[in-house]
């Protein structure tokens, strides 16, 4: 049990790293945003800002478990929080989707993934499974058509976001699993070391935005 | 840059060119010169960097696979 703790302890702080990237994402979508008014900054920002809010609420719910900082939450409270961060984290895919969808105007893919949705989310007997399933199926669907646009465009900074989504959606679906088989502990840190990998690598791409680069005076 | 110069380029209608052109003045990123009755226009030092920006940030959908 001890060694679970640990590694409870390891995947809460990982979390934060997760936070910090997903909020960096959404301040440059959101500086974008200011600059440009575009619609699919609003939405990569709007995706980012909820993915970012689901990390850290269960960043400090996990941390909140294991050392017990903030004032006794009842079971209930705890429960409800569980699903808002899941229910913000499942948004944020699902904005990230939507911003393709969108583009492609629900093209064949959108519609044969629709068409599968019931049979997976009929297996769901809780709603933070359903919800993982959501994200899960968001986050493909974010991946074909990031890994489309790199076939069509070949820019590296594309593939390498393309990466990002698919560890992000395989985290996602060994969060699935971790719900499924809660005694194997193992698989919530490597859920984590997963999705974190795939964050750092999202990072990579946005970081010289981050960082500065070109600024309009104000916004238009 | 006068204005039947910016109507060949953009092929568009006089109306919606000098709508846009209102457009752009009023927010600075273009200067409109008036010389001897005629109209000319050119991108301001805020358009230019509007420009640079817009770009940037076009770059930016791109990676994820969106367009701006």
């Amino acid at each position: 049990m001890a060694g679970g703790v640990d590694v409870s302890l390891i995947a809460d702080v990982l979390q934060f790293i997760g936070v910090f990237v997903s909020f960096s994402i959404a301040y440059v979508a959101f500086r974008g945003l200011r600059q440009t008014r575009s619609p699919a900054m609003l939405r990569l920002a709007t995706a980012f800002l909820f993915l970012g809010v689901g990390f850290m609420v269960q960043a400090v719910l996990g941390l909140e478990g294991v050392l017990s900082v903030l004032p006794a939450l009842t079971t209930t409270v705890i429960a409800g929080l569980v699903v808002a961060s899941a229910l913000m984290e499942t948004a944020g895919y699902f904005f990230l989707a939507f911003s393709h969808a969108l583009d492609v105007m629900f093209s064949k893919r959108l519609q044969v993934a629709l068409l599968l949705f019931p049979v997976f989310t009929l297996s769901a007997a809780q709603t933070t499974d359903a919800l993982s399933i959501l994200s899960f199926y968001f986050i493909l669907y974010g991946v074909v058509e990031t890994f489309t646009a790199y076939a069509r465009t070949r820019k590296p900074d594309t593939l390498l976001i393309a990466l990002g989504l698919a560890l992000l959606g395989s985290g996602t679906f060994v969060a699935w699993l971790s719900l499924m088989y809660p005694v194997v502990y193992v698989l919530s840190l490597v859920q984590i070391i997963i999705k974190e990998v795939g964050l750092m690598i999202l990072f990579i791409p946005v970081l010289s935005y981050a960082l500065g680069g070109a600024k309009a005076n104000g916004p238009i | 840059m006068r204005i039947t110069t910016l109507l060949r380029r953009g092929n568009m209608s006089y109306s919606r060119m000098s709508k846009l052109l209102t457009e752009l003045v009023g927010s600075g990123l273009l200067l409109e010169l008036n010389q001897e009755k005629i109209s000319r226009y050119m991108i301001s030092e805020r358009g230019l960097q509007f420009l640079a920006a817009y770009q940037q940030f076009e770059d930016f959908a791109q990676s994820f696979g969106l367009r701006l």
